[in-house]
């Protein structure tokens, strides 16, 4: 790895680490490997909103001509948000693409994700579907996240009506993950969502 | 019909007759072109030393009257689209806007310098005071830095809208700032090259010629080359399959009646006028000329592939990866490949001067049949190693068939009247 990424990541680390949101529980950061070049995040779901009381794991990527570049980061937490895909977790997030800055650091980054969560931008989604139930019905969106964020994320708020429509999908012999999507899509209309599973 | 023989009817235009909706089709064509296609309009064909002196000139207009560097002129000129005389009126009223809005300078006052030059905010070193530098911004970075930051953006393509690294500092770094900190010949090279292309299109009345050899994908627009003989292509970015010779889409190339070989002579030209009659025959003539030029290219890059199927099949034996009997075929196929094209090219020649009648519409039916199958084999050929073996062959068979057939309906003729006369 170039020199300048792993001193820039190893300088990164120990400020993270000697951050008040890491003494306030907010935000984490570990590593994953000895070069430097794997990190785990994690944010804590910010107050009054779906994701409060949830805990997201980041896959983040240290590329080798960082800082020049942007880390490439990834939910690895299931979540619902109209800038973060439902499938594959790619985040859209500006900073993490043209406008990156090479002052920026892991900090801050891990910061404006969190602060993404407190505030979306529908109108430039990484999700299309979910932008769209996001834009047309607020409250099936926020009931479908904070459902989303206490299953993968481990949030308090358990929505019974929910939790069982998965399981009739399940009892049909549909795979957990596919049937959420799917009933979270088909704004959790049973029979719209096996139509779509077994067309 | 043509744009130059529509020109044989602007006379009769002049009463503005308004044929949308109202006329049949086919009498669109007696309208003035300017009139009747809204993207119709004139242009001159310039050279790339043209286009740099054109440029040139309004950056020397610049930087002349207005006492600022060359550097600074392209910038200033970039953001304002070209337009010297506005950048001019502007600058004498309120500098300072000018500079803002071309992004050279910020709104805000410009940090207190001695406060940032404590450690690089990039790398994290501490170098000696002399060897940081910065934009009009004061974010003062390192050298090493700032050179890494422009060989990044320039090996992306990036090149007039390169910002400061600091966090959300929308300021562009000038050209001599640029050149100043990159050193490699190379990407100094590509950085110029970046800016004359970005400058083009920044300029309101220059555009990249849309014509062959310049030629972009027909659907996404984006910048292609051919690399291959096969005329078969497809786009790199958004994978569409074209035809080089028509630009359609190889969909209807494939399974239906290939026809970009034959020309289609114009039914009205006997009513024409003589004028009339001159342009079609260069236009004939144009026809098979750029097929037969088209054909010779290919021929040329078919030898390219040649040449590295023969050291890619040497590297597998080395490797141990068969013998060269097991390969022997891919090389065999590009030979064939290599002899059909020959033979393909050359058609255009005889077909140009043949007579009209059924004879030479056999002719021209069997030519499509062979160039498509010759762009079938192209395109297997150059996947040779991802293609099935017999597929392949099978696909040499048909074309070599085909270029037999030919060559024994139509060839045969003057080589049995050519032995006959020696004998």
């Amino acid at each position: 790895m170039a020199n300048i990424a792993a001193k820039r990541i190893k300088r990164e680390f120990k400020e993270v680490m000697k951050s008040e949101e890491v003494a306030g529980g907010s935000i984490k950061l570990e590593l994953i490997n000895d070069s430097w070049t794997e990190l785990q995040g994690e944010i804590a779901g910010p107050p009054d909103t779906p994701y409060e009381g949830g805990t997201f794991l980041l896959e983040i990527k240290v590329p080798e001509t960082y800082p020049f570049n942007p880390p490439k980061i990834r939910f690895m937490t299931k979540i619902w948000h109209p800038n973060v895909s439902s499938v594959t977790g790619a985040i859209c997030l500006d900073i993490l693409k043209d406008q990156w800055a090479a002052a920026l650091t892991l900090r801050t980054v891990l910061l404006s994700i969190q602060a993404l969560l407190s505030a979306a931008e529908p109108n430039d989604p990484q999700d299309a579907v979910v932008a769209k139930q996001y834009r047309e019905d607020i409250r099936l969106f926020n009931l479908t996240a904070s459902h989303w964020t206490n299953v993968y994320a481990g949030g308090p708020t358990v929505i019974w009506e929910f939790n069982q429509k998965v399981q009739v999908l399940i009892d049909m012999g549909i795979d957990e993950d596919q049937a959420r999507v799917a009933l979270s899509t088909f704004e959790w209309e049973i029979e719209r969502a096996t139509e779509h599973l077994f067309s | 019909m043509s744009a130059e023989s529509d020109m044989e009817y602007s006379d009769n235009d002049g009463d503005d007759y308004d044929y949308y909706g109202e006329q049949d089709d086919c009498d669109m064509e007696a309208v003035d072109r300017t009139k009747s296609d809204p993207e119709y309009f004139l242009y001159t064909c310039l050279r790339v030393e043209e286009v740099e002196k054109l440029l040139n000139e309004s950056i020397e207009l610049l930087s002349n009257s207005l006492q600022i560097t060359p550097s600074l002129a392209k910038v200033t000129l970039h953001a304002y689209e070209w337009n010297a005389q506005e950048i001019i009126n502007k600058y004498k009223e309120n500098a300072n806007e000018v500079l803002v809005y071309s992004r050279v300078k910020s709104r805000s006052p410009v940090l207190q310098a001695s406060t940032s030059r404590s450690s690089c905010a990039v790398c994290a070193n501490t170098p000696p005071m002399h060897k940081y530098s910065a934009l009009a911004c004061g974010h003062y970075f390192c050298n090493d830095c700032w050179a890494m930051h422009f060989e990044v953006q320039i090996m992306q393509g990036v090149s007039n809208t390169i910002t400061c690294m600091a966090q959300d500092c929308e300021l562009r770094a000038p050209e001599d700032f640029v050149l100043s900190h990159v050193t490699k010949p190379m990407l100094r090279e590509r950085y110029q090259q970046f800016m004359f292309k970005d400058h083009v299109k920044s300029h309101p009345e220059l555009r990249f010629c849309p014509g062959p050899n310049c030629q972009d994908c027909p659907k996404c627009q984006i910048c292609i080359e051919k690399n291959g003989g096969c005329n078969h292509m497809q786009c790199g970015a958004c994978r569409h399959d074209f035809c080089w010779v028509c630009l359609g889409d190889w969909k209807s190339h494939g399974s239906e009646y290939y026809e970009c070989s034959r020309y289609k002579e114009d039914p009205n030209m006997s009513s024409d006028s003589q004028h009339a009659q001159a342009r079609e025959a260069l236009k004939k003539y144009l026809h098979y000329y750029e097929r037969w030029e088209n054909h010779a290219r290919s021929l040329k890059l078919e030898e390219q592939t040649l040449a590295s199927l023969k050291s890619r099949i040497n590297q597998k034996v080395m490797a141990g990866e068969g013998t060269w009997i097991d390969w022997q075929y891919l090389w065999d196929s590009a030979k064939l490949l290599k002899r059909c094209r020959y033979t393909l090219q050359y058609t255009y020649p005889y077909a140009y001067y043949m007579e009209n009648g059924p004879r030479k519409e056999l002719f021209e039916y069997q030519q499509a049949q062979l160039e498509a199958e010759i762009e079938n084999l192209s395109w297997k050929v150059e996947r040779a190693e991802t293609t099935d073996r017999g597929d392949l062959e099978n696909q040499m068979d048909i074309a070599e068939k085909r270029r037999t057939t030919l060559l024994k309906d139509f060839l045969e003729f003057h080589t049995t009247t050519a032995s006959s006369s020696k004998v």
